[in-house]
């Protein structure tokens, strides 16, 4: 009962080398921007690499979690895509390429870094147990090491059950799923406080981890979507996947959409309503100068903007509509965490020119790189998995 | 049995696929009035009948929005105009704040609305008196089966051919489905009398048990409670005070917060050449004293300090304020008999404050003049 | 132990039956007569509603004093009683409406019983903020009606977002509910043998005839409808957190409170529904349809809800150390430590320690330990709204305004009135009209659906 008799026919095609090709410029181009970066300006630089640092993180954990659900639950009809939300996980290997540099210049990023500033200010003295560089840093290891051993474990049974379609692996990945999902939300609460919100180290806010959660998972499946319907209309994967799971994607986009912004107003509403200056100063500092209008646009480019693209049902549909929006999400994020870090750095006026284009160009060359290398490795098709035909076969 | 006319032919099948062959021959023979029924939705079907995309979503969409606008005008009118209050030091326009109201409306108005266009609207429900309703076919469908029928009203309609055509799909059973005319054309009556008399006592009922409530019920206890307190209301007697009055008056020898000793007491004239009225003619002051005179003297004095009382005779009408002694009287010496009475008159001090009594001697001023205006007065 | 067999879609009823037999099954509750069982149980439940009722006829004539409530603790079992069944109401929501969206099937067997609980749930929970305002006579003012006073309800506060959210939630929960019932309703109307019946279902099920063309309308507005419910769930219970957070009590203002207020609401609903239809599927029957399977994944709901909640436990404390205000983290030390610790150890053990249990497998599907967790988990969720109103404010920024809360009779009657009136309507409802939607079950019946061409 547990042999999988259904025999799936697959032809394994590698993606072509140009993409290979274009994402190295990209990340060529990026490297030299950043390099000059840091010998012009290295705490400017530093600021945008954990943008970068972050946004790439969300995208990989995002994918773990998403593949996590997919067992948990059940789903059908996302496993004939799961080998892109695995491919996109495989992102995270790049990160400790990104945080050394960071960790080098970290005393211009992060205040609590200072032993000096932290012995006369109160409240980072208080905070000195948690906030104090040893303490990171060890923090930063543990949560990369379970990451890595997770997607480790999630990759390893996926892809052995290619050459021995055995359920038991399936079985093996929920129950990893189902110790991995309560970890997930620590560490990633966690990665959250120290890279993000310590940023400004006398803000607090209980929900931020959510928040970022929000943030993570929408740009994961932004990628997971975008990457998948590409794939798909050029012949990579099986035939017969179409509108039906589409349609999947894009309620998953849309629903999103709606989660974060129901965090997000969530957190603006309480910290505006009950006007207490420990809190509210993160927003007012998002809203002095031209950060207004950047806050402002934040509104529209994460919330309305894929709300009115996805929200008639024919739009979950269309791959052209879809594709738009959830390239469009997966960038939204980046915005999102540039309006979370760079206040920071620059009080008063929006920081934007060479620097941080630059920044985003690497940050996409390392993308479209690591899903040229890692997609090469496998199969673009769990072929082995026992869902695999009920997946094919999905209808609404 | 004449009444009785053929409404339809059904087909009953238990094999879902075998309808579903059936509905596509039916569609390629291009009939038009044939529906397929079941306990529960059919997938694909839609597809297959050619049905039009289903209009609600969009209909939801035009009734949040409206939804929306309202709970938006009803927040913005209500808060930052009809009623204005600064809560928390926000403004008087605080969206934030607002938004789970705008949701909820939204909401409420969409769903319940789309509800309400579903169901009367497109499918004209309530509608027991459908052709099909109490016969064998619609029995069958609710417990087993699902079926097909064709409407005999349809243009092609041909009993044999639809037969043969039925029977070639290998249907569980066919069914011929009469109605009787009088039955599904009946439409109730509004001036029925039953009808009527239903309305009247439903409006009688109604009007009882509200005047029953508001003017019974709320004026027993517990509703009472908070009219009937262990209190004096003014103008109450009282059985705790020698005198039996509620009210009381300022303990003697005592003055009141913001006012001074007044020190011409039993001097009239003296007041009036050492008492000097602080206000000026503004149109504040005379406004004050215009509604202070109203309130306080226009009873007896009249409108226009005439003398003419509106008290009918139950008190001696006091004399005209236009007289040439009042009108040569000074500002302080009105202030006077404001303060201590005069002949029957009581004194004014307790109801009104100091700037009140030289505003209405500013009102008199003027009424004074009102009614002999010289000549420069008109330029 | 058989293993799933993950090739093949996950039946969902058990035994095949067919289509006029899930009729006869769900019907048999309302044709059959009740046994003496059943008026055990509707008397238990009739006479703590008789309880509740009386204690609530005193409070309306004597007014609130009656309570327990003081200064300052001015908010107690009221409020607390409110936040506890609009919390089971969102279980209901999120089974008809979230997991639709989700497509998850094996919702069906519990969808509609779900939704009746939700009903039933927030007509108590709306009892609670009527009965809160002291002369509930008066509670008409509560809407922004056009009155002689020219005055108009403060739409910047949190209490009447709660006047609006409620309300919203119970109209929209109810016409979610009828719509679906209209089929089985008319299905039922071409069964029933006798005449009054008939009638009445006839009315109610406004001429539905079952036609494809409607189906298909039909089929839309499901989805309109549950696109509707989701965002509503989350936002009723955010709208009642929001009652505690925009203040600016340590302890109440949290920005975790949204979510984790959600999150509880589904805990703690789900356990109640796990309950109720332990006992439904056993008296009636209807194991074949509301399967152990089902049971279990509602089990694990209950573990993922009951971990999000103790990650906002967890949060809270962590944030309160972090954000080094000394008052922060005073509430939250005297919470675990203070005069109302054996609340909230009460809370953390039956809310996160106790659920655990449900990551064995034997436990998730065996009756009796769920059930048992599952009263456990009302008992916590309960507990969790009186640790956040009650200890907060007895000990508020004044120490010599300090005190303690002990409940009256009045409070204990009204809470046991409270569950007397859920159960009476749960247990009236159960031999009204169907438990389960039969169109639904129908409609997922292996050889219902014809085969994709």
């Amino acid at each position: 009962m547990s042999e999988n008799t259904f025999e799936f026919k697959y032809e394994k095609k590698v993606l072509p080398q140009k993409v290979f090709n274009l994402g190295l410029t990209l990340l060529i181009v990026g490297l030299i921007g950043i390099i000059i970066g840091f010998i012009v300006n290295s705490a400017r630089t530093s600021f945008n690499l954990v943008i970068l640092m972050s946004w790439l993180a969300s995208i990989g954990i995002g994918s773990l979690f998403f593949i996590g659900i997919e067992y948990l639950t059940g789903a059908v009809w996302s496993v004939p895509f799961r080998r892109v939300a695995e491919i996109n996980s495989a992102i995270i290997w790049v990160l400790p390429f990104l945080i050394i540099p960071i960790l080098l210049n970290i005393h211009s990023l992060y205040h609590w870094t200072h032993t000096e500033a932290v012995q006369t200010d109160a409240i980072l003295k208080h905070k000195s147990p948690y906030l104090n560089e040893s303490f990171f840093y060890i923090r930063i290891i543990i949560i990369l090491v379970i990451w890595y051993l997770f997607y480790f474990l999630f990759n390893n049974n996926s892809r052995q059950q290619d050459n021995n379609p055995n359920q038991n692996f399936t079985r093996k990945n929920i129950t990893v799923s189902a110790i991995f999902m309560p970890i997930f939300a620590i560490t990633l609460t966690i990665f959250a406080i120290d890279w993000l919100m310590s940023l400004e180290p006398h803000w607090y806010s209980t929900i931020f981890g959510v928040y970022y959660f929000a943030g993570t998972f929408l740009a994961a499946l932004g990628a997971f979507t975008f990457a998948s319907i590409l794939l798909n209309e050029n012949g990579f994967l099986a035939e017969g996947l179409g509108q039906d799971h589409y349609y999947s994607m894009g309620a998953l986009l849309f629903a999103f959409t709606n989660f974060w912004a129901y965090i997000a107003f969530s957190q603006f509403m309480l910290i505006w309503y009950a006007n207490l200056p420990e809190e509210t100063f993160w927003y007012i500092m998002r809203g002095t100068g031209s950060w207004l209008y950047f806050s402002i646009g934040l509104i529209f480019v994460k919330f309305i903007v894929p709300y009115i693209l996805l929200l008639p049902q024919p739009a979950k549909m269309d791959p052209k509509r879809l594709k738009i929006a959830a390239i469009w999400i997966l960038f939204a994020h980046y915005y999102d965490l540039y309006w979370i870090i760079m206040p920071t750095y620059s009080k008063n006026s929006l920081p934007l020119s060479w620097f941080e284009i630059a920044t985003l160009i690497f940050g996409i060359g390392i993308l479209v790189c690591s899903f040229y290398i890692f997609s090469k490795r496998t199969n673009l098709i769990p072929i082995g998995d026992p869902k695999l035909k009920r997946g094919l076969e999905f209808h609404l | 049995m004449e009444s009785r006319k053929l409404y339809a032919i059904g087909a009953l099948f238990n094999d879902p696929n075998k309808l579903v062959k059936l509905a596509k021959k039916i569609v390629e023979q291009g009939y038009k009035n044939w529906d397929v029924h079941s306990s529960f939705p059919i997938h694909g079907l839609p597809k297959i009948m050619r049905l039009k995309w289903s209009p609600l979503g969009y209909v939801a969409l035009i009734l949040g929005l409206t939804g929306t606008t309202f709970g938006l005008f009803l927040t913005w009118w209500t808060m930052s105009v009809d009623y204005p209050l600064i809560i928390g030091g926000k403004p008087w326009f605080s969206f934030p704040a607002f938004v789970p109201v705008l949701f909820e409306l939204t909401v409420l108005l969409a769903s319940v609305g789309t509800a309400i266009v579903m169901l009367f609207i497109i499918f004209k429900f309530p509608n027991n008196r459908h052709p099909l309703h109490d016969t064998d076919y619609l029995k069958k469908v609710s417990s087993d089966n699902c079926g097909l029928i064709i409407e005999a009203k349809d243009k092609k309609f041909n009993y044999d051919e639809i037969k043969s055509l039925f029977s070639q799909f290998e249907p569980d059973s066919i069914i011929d489905i009469y109605y009787q005319e009088e039955e599904t054309s009946y439409k109730p009556k509004v001036f029925d009398w039953k009808f009527i008399v239903f309305l009247i006592v439903v409006a009688i009922l109604t009007s009882a048990i509200g005047y029953l409530f508001n003017n019974v019920i709320l004026y027993l206890p517990p509703f009472d409670f908070m009219m009937n307190q262990h209190k004096l209301n003014p103008q109450e007697a009282s059985t705790f005070f020698n005198d039996g009055f509620g009210m009381r008056k300022p303990v003697p020898g005592t003055v009141a917060r913001g006012e001074a000793f007044y020190p011409f007491k039993g001097k009239p004239d003296e007041a009036g050449t050492k008492l000097i009225n602080p206000l000026l003619p503004s149109k504040e002051n005379l406004e004050l004293g215009k509604s202070k005179y109203n309130t306080f003297c226009s009873p007896c004095h009249g409108w226009r300090g005439e003398g003419d009382s509106r008290l009918n005779g139950q008190f001696p009408n006091p004399p005209s304020l236009h007289s040439e002694k009042v009108r040569n009287w000074s500002d302080g010496r009105i202030y006077h008999v404001i303060v201590e009475g005069q002949n029957i008159m009581p004194s004014y001090s307790k109801q009104l404050t100091e700037k009140e009594r030289w505003a209405i001697v500013l009102y008199i001023r003027a009424l004074q003049r009102s009614l002999n205006a010289k000549q420069e007065d008109v330029q | 132990m058989n293993q799933i067999d993950y090739t093949i879609e996950p039946q969902i009823i058990e035994g095949n039956p067919t289509q006029s037999q899930v009729n006869d099954a769900i019907a048999k509750p309302l044709e059959t007569k009740p046994t003496w069982k059943y008026y055990l149980a509707l008397g238990i439940s009739v006479s703590m509603l008789l309880t509740g009722a009386i204690c609530l006829g005193y409070t309306f004539y004597y007014g609130l004093g009656l309570w327990g409530i003081n200064q300052p603790i001015g908010w107690a079992f009221d409020i607390v009683n409110f936040v506890f069944w609009v919390g089971i109401g969102h279980a209901g929501t999120l089974i008809s409406a979230i997991l639709f969206l989700f497509r998850q099937k094996w919702r069906t067997g519990i969808a509609r019983f779900a939704e009746a609980m939700t009903i039933f749930a927030v007509m108590t929970a709306g009892l609670f903020p009527l009965i809160h305002t002291g002369r509930p006579w008066l509670d008409g003012y509560l809407f922004p009606l056009p009155n002689q006073h020219h005055l108009w309800v403060n739409f910047t506060s949190p209490l009447i977002w709660d006047v609006f959210a409620v309300s919203t939630y119970l109209t929209v929960s109810f016409v979610f509910w009828y719509i679906g019932l209209i089929p089985d309703l008319a299905i039922l109307r071409d069964r029933t043998k006798s005449k009054v019946k008939k009638i009445i279902y006839s009315i109610f099920s406004l001429g539905w005839r079952h036609s494809n063309t409607h189906w298909h309308h039909y089929e839309m507005i499901y989805l309109v409808l549950a696109g509707f419910a989701t965002p509503l769930v989350l936002s009723v219970h955010t709208i009642v957190s929001f009652d505690f957070a925009v203040s600016i009590l340590p302890g109440w203002h949290t920005t975790i409170f949204p979510p984790y207020f959600v999150a509880g609401a589904v805990f703690s609903g789900f356990a109640m529904v796990q309950n109720v239809l332990i006992v439904i599927r056993k008296i009636f029957d209807l194991e074949h349809i509301i399967t152990l399977d089902i049971l279990e994944k509602m089990n694990k709901v209950m573990l993922a809800t009951g971990m999000m909640v103790g990650y906002a436990y967890g949060m809270e404390f962590f944030i309160a150390w972090y954000s080094g205000n000394p008052l922060e983290s005073f509430v939250f030390i005297n919470r675990a430590f203070g005069n109302y610790a054996w609340a909230y150890w009460i809370m953390v053990s039956c809310n996160v320690i106790f659920t655990q249990l449900f990551w064995i497998k034997k436990i998730r599907r065996s009756i009796i330990p769920m059930f048992i967790i599952g009263v456990l988990v009302n008992v916590g969720m309960w507990f969790e709204r009186f640790v956040i109103v009650v200890t907060t404010t007895s000990r508020d920024f004044l120490p010599t305004s300090w005190d303690y809360f002990k409940p009256t009779l009045y409070d204990i009657g009204i809470l046991i009135g409270s569950f007397g009136l859920f159960f009476t309507l749960v247990i009236l409802f159960i031999r009204a009209l169907p438990v389960v939607s039969i169109s639904e079950v129908k409609a997922i019946l292996p050889n219902s659906q014809p085969k994709h061409h």
